[in-house]
């Protein structure tokens, strides 16, 4: 087996990303399915749990991918509360009032399940995310699914030259500014971004033609393979269902 | 492979990858045989499999996440046996100078160790041919001579046919064993060994505008400055006291934490050339901007004439400053070349668009209705050239003027700065080129971590 990146290699650098992605799938689903907050709330602490121990991702990256996504559920959350039907039903126990806002029992509660759904399911994907690189989850798609490799490849560059269509938006306003001309949101601002952003594509295209990519048969430098860890992880991941089952 | 700004070097570079389009549209005749095969009737893939190709941009040839996945990327297409690639990842990341540096992404990576990843993963697969179109375009002096000694190790060790098109001649020269010369019309001038083409072809070779090493200039009886400006070293010199750009004490930083610039002061006069040098990534780029009012210093304060260029109206200061940018495509904003270098400009400033494209060798009649992406190299950069200079601004900051030109190019280029000098205007180049702050600057100060400081003598 071939180092892979970090000091230590986790169970979730050695599972293929297919089945990584199967597990957190499988527990997203099951929080999808039922309105329990308690439940999305046991999904996120699967997923931080599977993210810190199985990955090994350090705290701090996790935070920081999360804490956004978890400030939108929050928001998400609040506004459900303020603004439920519920609310607006005399039956519903009242909890707090302030002129016409009236937060009631029942809004609360669906308040908090959507948050905590949100959030489940937003910590589910970070920890997917943090764990796989692209370029694994292209080589699983190739090798495990058959997956065209000039599609997954091709995906995979597209997704590395992504960041430089900001840096080019930049620089065509500027060239606009400098040209006495204002830098706004013009057409042609867009046009000149959209061919950049072919002929990027085309020279890459070009290099990885030249590289052979799609020209016969092909063999793997980091073959994905199912083995032990896929067992392991698998294993993990139904005890996760049942345990996701059992509440709620 | 030598020849002028538009001559066909890249097509020439890319039909021998197979990488030319095939089907409509595309007209040829002739044979090319590369490796022993029939490279017009061949499919792409079979090509492939003999030739590696470098180009020039290292950010669109690099498709993995770590160093040596990239280099393995080669292998895997050309369906190498498994247990064999990584001693020969290994064996060529090493090669070029780039062991220990397995598990970098290719992001995280300088752009002359960028180039040279790009060159383990053409090398790694042990092509017939190997072919660089303009590989070392983008880096500052060091990372090129770095690249261009790790080519000639390969050479040597693998003994790979390579065909190279390279503006630095000078460092390029000595590894030739053979030298094609096209024409401007894109015919050869000349096919042999560097000696015999020159004692052969010379005076060709220099009408055509063609970059020469320069003792072969020397031999050729071509003086070595053929117009040195004013004021340059060996010039005369030139007087003036009025700033027209100062910059007082600039930080600037595009992140926080992430500094770009650090106190940066100077004052450029009326008359003057100001010549920036320094390695990738030390901010060359980032002051340009910054002096024509396209970027807003952190602290500090940058003055054009007595005012700020950030607050400038796009209008007032399109009049006042010009900035050619690094890299010429990406300033493009129309669909002809003419509709691009008349865009924004008034009635009176137009009429001196003819006489300004001619003397740039881009003529209207010819480049007119063309579209600017289409145009080689060299030719964009003088139309973004040209661009900057229609509205006749005070201060032109030129970001690599001189890259990709011929001597045709290059001579046209500092006749029109001398002209535009001797009106009052004041340029601020950075720049890689030796030759051009030998000819041009009137001071040169090198640029390192975000600094400015005094030029080292060497």
């Amino acid at each position: 087996m071939h180092p892979l990146a970090g000091p230590r290699i986790r169970l979730l650098q050695r599972t293929s990303p297919l089945v990584t992605l199967a597990v957190l799938s499988a527990w997203s689903v099951a929080v999808v399915l039922t309105l329990d907050p308690r439940r999305a709330l046991l999904a996120s602490g699967m997923a931080v749990l599977a993210a810190l121990l199985a990955g090994g991702v350090p705290p701090h990256r996790l935070a920081g991918l999360a804490a956004p996504l978890l400030l939108a559920a929050a928001a998400v959350g609040l506004f459900n509360a303020l603004f439920a039907a519920a609310n607006a039903d005399p039956a519903a126990r009242e909890l707090w009032r302030l002129g016409l806002l009236r937060l009631t029992e029942p809004g609360v509660t669906a308040g908090l399940a959507l948050a905590s759904r949100v959030a489940a399911l937003a910590l589910l994907g970070a920890t997917f995310a943090l764990t796989t690189t692209a370029t694994r989850l292209a080589d699983a798609l190739v090798q495990q699914l058959r997956l065209s490799p000039r599609f997954a490849y091709g995906a995979l560059a597209a997704y590395g030259a992504a960041p430089h269509l900001a840096a080019d938006l930049v620089t065509l306003r500027q060239a606009r500014r400098i040209r006495g001309l204002r830098a706004d949101r013009h057409p042609r601002v867009l046009l000149a971004l959209l061919v950049l952003a072919l002929r990027r594509a085309e020279r890459l295209a070009t290099a990885m033609d030249a590289r052979g990519l799609g020209s016969g048969s092909r063999t793997t430098f980091r073959p994905v393979t199912l083995g032990w860890p896929d067992l392991v992880w698998g294993s993990i991941g139904l005890a996760g269902l049942l345990a996701l089952r059992a509440v709620a | 492979m030598l020849g002028p700004s538009g001559s066909g070097k890249s097509t020439l570079a890319h039909a021998i990858a197979g990488l030319l389009p095939r089907g409509q549209g595309a007209l040829r005749s002739g044979r090319l045989e590369v490796g022993g095969v029939d490279a017009w009737a061949a499919a792409r893939a079979e090509l492939a499999a003999r030739v590696g190709l470098v180009m020039q941009d290292p950010d669109s040839q690099l498709v993995m996440e770590r160093a040596d996945d990239d280099v393995a990327f080669g292998l895997e297409n050309r369906a190498w046996p498994p247990a064999a690639m990584p001693a020969r990842v290994a064996e060529v990341l090493a090669e070029v100078g780039l062991a220990g540096l397995e598990a970098r992404h290719p992001d995280g990576l300088s752009g002359g160790q960028q180039q040279r990843l790009a060159l383990a993963g053409a090398l790694a697969p042990r092509p017939s041919v190997l072919v660089l179109d303009e590989p070392t375009a983008n880096l500052d002096p060091d990372g090129a001579a770095a690249f261009l000694a790790r080519l000639d190790g390969a050479r040597r060790v693998d003994g790979t046919t390579i065909v190279l098109v390279e503006h630095r001649v000078e460092s390029a020269w000595p590894m030739a064993d053979q030298l094609l010369v096209l024409g401007s019309d894109g015919r050869p001038i000349d096919l042999g060994p560097p000696g015999a083409v020159v004692a052969r072809s010379g005076p060709a070779l220099l009408a055509a505008g063609v970059w020469l090493p320069r003792a072969v200039e020397v031999a050729l009886g071509r003086p070595i400055a053929t117009r040195t400006l004013p004021g340059a070293p060996g010039g005369a010199a030139v007087a003036s006291a009025e700033p027209v750009v100062r910059a007082e004490r600039v930080d600037f930083a595009y992140q926080p934490g992430v500094p770009v610039l650090e106190a940066v002061s100077l004052e450029v006069a009326a008359g003057e050339r100001f010549c920036l040098v320094g390695p990738n990534g030390s901010g060359k780029s980032t002051l340009a901007r910054l002096l024509v009012g396209l970027e807003r210093p952190l602290h500090g304060r940058v003055l054009l004439g007595d005012e700020e260029p950030h607050r400038l109206p796009a209008a007032v200061l399109a009049r006042r400053a010009g900035l050619v940018f690094q890299d010429p495509e990406r300033q493009f904003l129309a669909r002809t070349v003419a509709e691009e270098v008349s865009l924004g400009l008034d009635e009176g400033e137009r009429v001196g668009l003819p006489e300004l494209m001619s003397s740039l060798g881009l003529p209207l009649e010819r480049f007119g209705p063309r579209s600017p992406y289409r145009l080689s190299g060299g030719e964009q950069r003088r139309l973004s050239l040209a661009c900057a200079l229609a509205r006749r601004p005070r201060l032109l900051v030129l970001d690599e003027p001189t890259y990709g030109q011929d001597r045709h190019g290059y001579e046209g280029l500092l006749r029109i700065l001398e002209g535009r000098l001797a009106e009052g205007a004041a340029v601020v180049a950075a720049t890689h080129d030796p030759r051009f702050v030998a000819d041009v600057a009137t001071r040169t100060l090198e640029m390192r971590g975000g600094r400015l400081s005094e030029r080292r003598t060497t």
